[in-house]
């Protein structure tokens, strides 16, 4: 019987955004909580910290999508449908919580 | 300008929730002659997704500046203190599940179920995360008329 499976980049692509959209949630506590020095910082990059903030995302995105698909000699991340939609998922929901809950 | 930009934003992201929607509902009934379709539209959600970002973040860093200071002076604060904050940052979360639905719509076909599955997710995330973008953007929109006005009458 023929396996169906989902290629490399919707398997790498989906598990990137799930890591960076967690990330971009952390980096939205650590640099209101960090004014002085990371919000500063991010805000020296590009002139605005949100277009730096976005900048890392889009980078990260990409850079980790690119990665993860050169796993396996090239195959790709071993990893199933429901692992992947469940890290998707689940990083929209935390990601949405800790940013809405650190401006609650 | 800054006027044109505060409408289209919001009318791209409209329309970029309604073609998520359309991939939603085309992937639930998929058969052979809409695969192109579904490709296509995805791409196109995309797109209208990164116009929307580049409109309303053109108009966040350049124009935002003065309608945050009268909505911080204003009763509806809480219209830039929550609302703002978390639009324009999960907004970036948007922006990256938009780029990769055509990535995850690249590989669909009809017989290929796990794709099929990851789209439906994908879309059935954008669709209510977008509205959520378009309510938020509503109530700051009255939060700036509420503190306009206000001003206006002397209060």
């Amino acid at each position: 019987m023929e396996t169906i499976e989902i290629g490399k980049y919707t398997k790498s692509f989906g598990l990137s955004f799930a890591i960076t959209s967690f990330i971009s949630a952390l980096l939205v506590i650590l640099k209101e909580t960090n004014e002085d020095t990371v919000l500063k910082g991010m805000a020296a990059i590009t002139g605005h910290h949100w277009i730096t903030h976005g900048l890392f995302d889009i980078i990260l995105f990409a850079v980790l999508g690119l990665a993860f698909s050169k796993f396996h000699s090239g195959r790709g991340l071993q990893i199933s449908t429901n692992a992947l939609i469940g890290s998707i998922v689940g990083s929209v929901i935390i990601s949405g919580l800790l940013i809405a809950g650190f401006y609650a | 300008m800054e006027n044109i930009l505060l409408l289209l934003h919001p009318v791209f992201g409209g329309l970029a929730t309604l073609a998520a929607l359309w991939v939603f509902v085309d992937t639930l009934n998929a058969g052979e002659s809409s695969v192109a379709r579904i490709r296509n539209v995805s791409l196109f959600v995309a797109i209208l997704m990164w116009l929307t970002y580049f409109l309303g973040g053109y108009f966040y860093i350049v124009y935002y500046g003065v309608d945050k200071a009268f909505i911080k002076g204003g009763p509806w604060a809480f219209g830039h203190n929550f609302f703002m904050e978390v639009k324009e940052h999960v907004f970036l979360m948007l922006l990256l599940l938009a780029t990769y639905l055509p990535i995850a719509a690249s590989g669909y076909l009809p017989s290929n179920k796990p794709v099929r599955k990851v789209i439906l997710w994908v879309t059935g995330l954008i669709v209510p995360t977008s509205l959520a973008m378009e309510g938020s953007g509503a109530i700051i929109s009255v939060a700036v008329k509420i503190a306009l006005l206000l001003k206006m009458k002397g209060i």
